[in-house]
């Protein structure tokens, strides 16, 4: 059972109202291993960057939402498929 | 184990360095414009405000002659100080505290003080932000004596080179491209994205890096145009021309040697910047080879800015700052 990497638990406190933001940066590539809490990505929200972490350690098997594309709040960004 | 499988931006490569020198040594300190509760506004110093407090990470007025001043002023006395002028271009309003103060107190007081600062800067273009934010300047601050001059292409450089920069003992300049670093609002090309070792590392001044071998035609570059050299690279190596991408990572010292093992190779050289034509890089490298390997030299090509203002129109600022096919052209024209 895989489990989702999603920035709600990240996002920030003053822009609750905004429902969008991009992915800037992964930090780490398909089949990587993942420590819990581990920064696996920076997304950018109303031009304040914000690192999401991994929510379990394991292998990151895929990535869902590319460098520089768009999501919306709660939409998984990558599964882990957990150690 | 995940360690070795983290890929940071250079700007994080650049903090992770920094943030192990402020731990290791209390006379390091940052300072400069929005370094502090912006985090620099290329991320140079992102997170670092709320590791170090203050007193270690402090904003400054917008006077460079000032806080440069300042700076060099500490290092006289013994700390540490890493100073960022936010962009390149705005070197003109401290000079006097760069070049006469800064480059040459060890010189001027025979050796009684010496100045072990770091100057950090943002160079470069490719955004639209026009002729006074958008210079290189490689060669202006390459050419005084005094300082050494380092310019990263890669995370794992950035972060080898910031640990020695902090470490020697003399005025170093870090000169790191914005396009590089990793933004959000400027994502980098594919390249300077690299894994980086958790822990510390020097990567010593004057050793340039093969970041491709060839056997054809040499092409030396620095910074955001190493990716662009390396992306020409794959474009002619499926024409059948194999070429060597030397970067030279520091042009203060210059790896001399390696430039001219690889044109004592090929024959062909092409030399690249993102700086302005004359008086700078590409003449300096064009002579090098020309003064020591000239019986090895078949053909040179120079492939610069022009000597004009960069011009804050996208489409203007394409066509003078040189991309992939402008090296590819190059190339081409020297392996004829």
């Amino acid at each position: 059972m895989t489990v989702d990497v999603d920035a709600t638990s990240v996002w920030p406190e003053d822009q609750q109202d905004v429902a969008e933001a991009i992915v800037a940066n992964w930090f780490v590539r398909e089949g990587a291993t993942v420590e819990e809490g581990e920064t696996v990505c920076e997304m950018q929200v109303e031009k304040v960057s914000v690192d999401v972490p991994a929510p379990r350690s394991g292998e990151l098997t895929e990535i869902l939402v590319g460098e520089g594309a768009e999501f919306t709040r709660g939409e998984p960004l990558a599964r882990i498929e957990p150690a | 184990m995940a360690d070795s499988e983290r890929e940071l931006t250079m700007s994080r490569a650049m903090v992770d360095a920094i943030a192990h020198e402020m731990r290791e040594n209390e006379e390091v300190f940052y300072m400069g414009e929005d370094v502090a509760d912006y985090g620099g506004i290329f991320d140079s110093t992102q997170g670092l405000l709320e590791e170090f407090g203050r007193d270690r990470i402090m904003d400054v007025p917008i006077s460079e002659t000032g806080f440069i001043g300042a700076g060099v002023g500490a290092a006289m006395e013994g700390m540490r100080p890493i100073v960022e002028l936010m962009f390149a271009d705005f070197f003109g309003v401290a000079m006097d505290q760069i070049y006469n103060n800064m480059a040459k107190n060890t010189y001027m007081s025979g050796g009684s003080v010496e100045v072990p600062m770091v100057l950090t800067t943002a160079v470069g273009g490719t955004y639209n932000d026009a002729a006074q934010h958008s210079q290189t300047l490689y060669g202006t601050f390459a050419h005084l004596p005094g300082m050494k001059v380092v310019v990263p292409s890669t995370a794992y450089d950035a972060k080898g080179l910031m640990h020695n920069a902090v470490r020697d003992d003399d005025p170093v300049v870090y000169m790191f491209h914005k396009r590089l670093m990793g933004l959000a609002w400027m994502p980098a090309p594919a390249g300077p994205k690299t894994a980086v070792p958790d822990e510390d590392y020097v990567i010593p001044f004057g050793e340039a890096d093969v970041k491709r071998e060839g056997a054809d035609v040499t092409v030396v570059t620095l910074g955001l145009h190493v990716h662009r050299a390396l992306d020409a690279a794959e474009t002619l190596a499926d024409e059948g021309v194999d070429v060597e991408v030397v970067d030279l990572r520091t042009l203060v010292p210059l790896d001399e040697e390696t430039v001219l093992e690889s044109v004592r190779k090929t024959g062909r050289l092409v030399v690249v910047d993102e700086d302005y034509r004359s008086f700078g890089v590409t003449g300096e490298i064009t002579a090098l080879a020309a003064e020591n390997a000239l019986d090895d030299l078949a053909a040179v090509e120079r492939v610069a800015m022009p000597d004009v203002p960069i011009p804050y129109a996208r489409p203007l600022e394409e066509e003078v700052n040189p991309d992939a096919d402008a090296i590819v052209d190059a190339v081409r024209a020297v392996a004829e």
